[in-house]
């Protein structure tokens, strides 16, 4: 009972989109999972559906193509998950009251402020705001969703919001990460690290070595903003990190996708770091926003996983003979496990690598693992 | 052994006058961050004109060249955003470069003497010292020195071998020109005629190990060379005991660990090595004409990128080559069954200084328990002890770091 592509509402957006993604000119986590957010909200609030099943189905549609455009940005389905989670979550508190958002309680985000659950007796007169809802209306098939939309509308801008406020909200307690004259080493150009850094440059003197990250060479991009913001930065080539690992009181790295084993996709180079960090005892942060968290495990097939970049910058045509003979390698990603990292920091506070699946049961919905 | 260039990329200031001069007449809490912190700058670089005016001493980098760069380079480090976006448009590549390399000694100059905020961070490098240009010959320095300390400073020669006998064969040259002046006699005089040439040589680039141990070697066969010896024959005599100490402690040792090494090697097998080691090319030719059947890795980095010429070698003889940069080196460590890498030097507590980025391999190599072999022949061995990377060590070329880049 899959709809068909062209009887989707909005589906020029969405082909838009996936061809957009196919061809690369959507890169980067944040920018697809914004791309994502937007063509899902035009779908909504031009879907025909007369029952909440007729929504999620559309919805999961949409996603799939998306997702499957691009299965390395993982950002984009886990947009759809949460889309989908927070139309749930809408159309729950809308027909059974406040029953359903009582589950945040158990966030375990707030467990440490909040201390063990406990039982809800406080939540009877919250029953004003509810929809007279009815589903399958054979009079009227658009009353249910002229009722649910607005609330819908609302769901997705959230998702929306969040993301756009994903770098201040990351970077909010920065100070606290990052002290007097520390020294700092990251690798490539992960503007959530990039947000994070300056912001702690607004309250700390300290030095941030950042690693040039061959092939791409994004640390070189990395090192001229941070400088041009006032904070004091060495550029060092790759070869060097070990070297330097033992000056160095902590890494920070960004990532492409947090899994729910607690390990993560970041930029190749990122494992040499991490893993250097590891033999001096240096503690690795990861900042990212929480829509990177993916409800993926990759304990096994570490090197299928990985996206291969153009082999072209590490041993162009200019090396002639070359390059017909020699096998080159380039992958965009390394899979840095979670015995590596000390600490996610995301948006919605600060998490061992340990309870990322916890997060990420709260955040999205168990059906929607698979689109 | 020569770590790669470690930069700092403080942007080069704006024109000095290009700084509003408004920030002085606000009040200090009426003022921006950004304009706080010019004024900053401003009464830094005021002091330390002053210091440098002093002759401040005790200064670490105070050598000459260096007075004269405090005021330019006290705005270098911190430069406020707005002077530092309208001046680097207009700033070509190649000035950048060049102000990069000078930076550290201008704001370390700079900092020191005012308690600069980044003092911290450049102090841990400040033991490097910088690359200085080949100073002009003190003294008598023999042409053939001459010509070996620019290519050892300009990375034309590098490599523990390569740079030991380089040496060796200068010194043949140096000890056949040589003439004993009256009054003396070679076994006392020739030494204190080579040390000015070995000091010239050690001031272009750091002295490796290898030619420590040589040139060690040389003093004591100078020193015990006989009194009633003609002259020509002495001379003759320790040309050939340097040819002796050439192929007995490196081109014979090369062979017996070609010999060894490639045993290790079995059909199928998939070998990985880093940059580019005299040796280990050896081995993997050597393994490859024996008729063993493997495939090599070879993992490098910026900025040498040596093992394009290791590839171009091993593929040329038939090997079958992957090539990869250092960051890749974690999705290819699970195929590799060994890693042959090359020394500098090995040190009595057993640590290998070797070329930057080898730590790296052989931590990866552990990792995924991976054996890794060390070729190093013996007259490699130093009687120090070194800890980490960091306490001893040189710094390679800066400039490459950023004129090689393919996109900049």
């Amino acid at each position: 009972m899959t709809p068909e592509l062209h009887t989707i509402p909005g589906h020029r957006a969405v082909e838009t989109l996936v061809a957009k993604l196919r061809r690369r000119q959507v890169v980067g986590s944040r920018e697809a999972a914004l791309e994502t957010a937007l063509v899902l909200r035009q779908v909504v609030s031009k879907a025909r559906f007369s029952n909440i099943q007729q929504l999620i189905t559309v919805i999961r549609e949409v996603g799939r193509r998306l997702a499957e455009a691009q299965p390395k940005e993982h950002s984009v389905g886990n947009t759809v998950r949460r889309v989908l989670h927070n139309v749930r979550e809408e159309y729950n508190s809308a027909t059974k009251g406040s029953a359903a958002a009582s589950r945040n309680v158990y966030s375990i985000s707030k467990f440490v402020l909040q201390g063990q659950p406990r039982k809800h007796t406080a939540n009877a007169a919250k029953s004003d705001a509810r929809i007279t809802l009815k589903e399958n209306d054979a009079d009227d098939p658009d009353s249910f969703a002229r009722a649910l939309k607005p609330v819908l509308m609302e769901a997705i801008q959230d998702v929306l919001d969040e993301l756009e406020t994903v770098y201040d909200n990351v970077s909010k307690n920065a100070k606290d990460h990052i002290h007097s004259d520390e020294i700092i080493l990251t690798i490539g150009h992960s503007k959530t690290v990039e947000a994070f850094l300056k912001s702690a440059g607004h309250y700390r003197n300290y030095t941030v070595i950042v690693a040039e990250t061959a092939p791409s060479y994004q640390g070189h991009e990395m090192a001229r903003s941070l400088s041009a913001s006032g904070i004091s930065t060495f550029l060092v080539p790759d070869s060097s990190i070990f070297a330097i690992m033992s000056r160095v009181n902590k890494v920070i790295l960004g990532a492409h996708a947090i899994l729910a084993n607690g390990g993560l996709f970041a930029i190749s180079g990122s494992l040499l770091a991490a893993t250097a960090a590891r033999a001096h005892s240096t503690p690795v942060v990861v900042c990212a926003g929480q829509f990177k968290l993916t409800p993926l495990w990759n304990l096994y097939h570490e090197h299928g996983a990985l996206d291969f970049a153009d082999p072209s910058s590490v041993l162009g045509f200019e090396e002639g003979k070359l390059v017909e003979r020699v096998d080159v390698v380039n992958p965009y990603y390394d899979y840095v496990g979670p015995e590596l990292v000390d600490v996610f920091i995301t948006n919605d506070g600060d998490h061992p690598p340990s309870s990322v699946y916890r997060l990420i049961k709260e955040t999205y919905d168990d059906d929607d693992h698979e689109l | 052994m020569a770590p790669g260039p470690m930069l700092d990329v403080h942007p080069p200031a704006g024109p000095p006058n290009g700084e509003p001069s408004t920030g002085q007449q606000k009040s200090q809490k009426a003022m921006t961050k950004a304009e706080r912190r010019e004024l900053q700058e401003k009464q830094r670089a005021a002091k330390a004109a002053k210091a440098a005016a002093n002759g401040a001493p005790g200064k670490p980098s105070g050598k000459p060249k260096d007075q004269g760069a405090p005021q330019g380079g006290a705005a270098k480090p911190k430069p406020s955003r707005a002077s530092d976006a309208q001046a680097r448009p207009t700033l070509p590549a190649a000035t950048r470069a060049t102000e990069k390399a000078k930076a550290g000694q201008a704001s370390m100059a700079v900092d020191t003497a005012a308690k600069g905020t980044q003092a911290r961070g450049l102090l841990i490098f400040s033991h490097f010292g910088l690359p200085k240009p080949v100073s002009a010959a003190k003294g008598d320095i023999h042409p053939a020195i001459a010509r070996l300390a620019l290519q050892f400073s300009t990375f034309k020669i590098t490599g523990a071998n390569a740079r030991c006998i380089a040496t060796l064969t200068a010194f043949k040259t140096i000890i056949q020109d040589y003439v004993t002046p009256p009054n003396h006699t070679l076994s006392r005089h020739l030494m204190t005629y080579l040390s000015p040439q070995i000091s010239h040589l050690v001031a272009a680039r750091p002295m490796s190990v290898t030619m420590g141990n040589a040139i060690r070697q040389l003093k004591l066969d100078i020193s015990g060379t006989d009194f009633d010896l003609p002259e020509q024959d002495a001379k003759d005599a320790l040309c050939r005991k340097i040819d002796t100490y050439i192929r007995e402690r490196i081109i014979i040792a090369d062979q017996v660990i070609q010999e060894t090494a490639s045993n290790k090697i079995k059909d199928g097998d998939v070998i990985l090595t880093y940059a580019r080691s005299s040796v280990v090319e050896k081995v993997l030719l050597e393994a490859h004409a024996s008729g063993r059947n493997f495939s090599v890795i070879v993992v490098d980095s910026r900025p040498m990128l040596e093992g394009k010429r290791l590839v171009a070698v091993l593929s040329e003889a038939g090997i079958q080559c992957t090539y990869l940069l250092l960051p890749a080196l974690g999705a290819v460590m699970s195929e590799v069954s060994t890693v042959f890498v090359g020394a500098h030097s090995i040190h009595t507590n057993g640590a290998v200084y070797s070329r930057a980025g080898t730590a790296l391999v052989a931590m990866m190599a552990k990792r995924h328990s991976v054996p890794v072999v060390v070729c190093c022949e013996t007259y490699k061995f130093s009687e120090s002890i070194q800890l980490d990377s960091f306490t001893k060590n040189e710094l390679g070329q800066s400039l490459s770091a950023y004129s090689l880049l393919p996109s900049d």
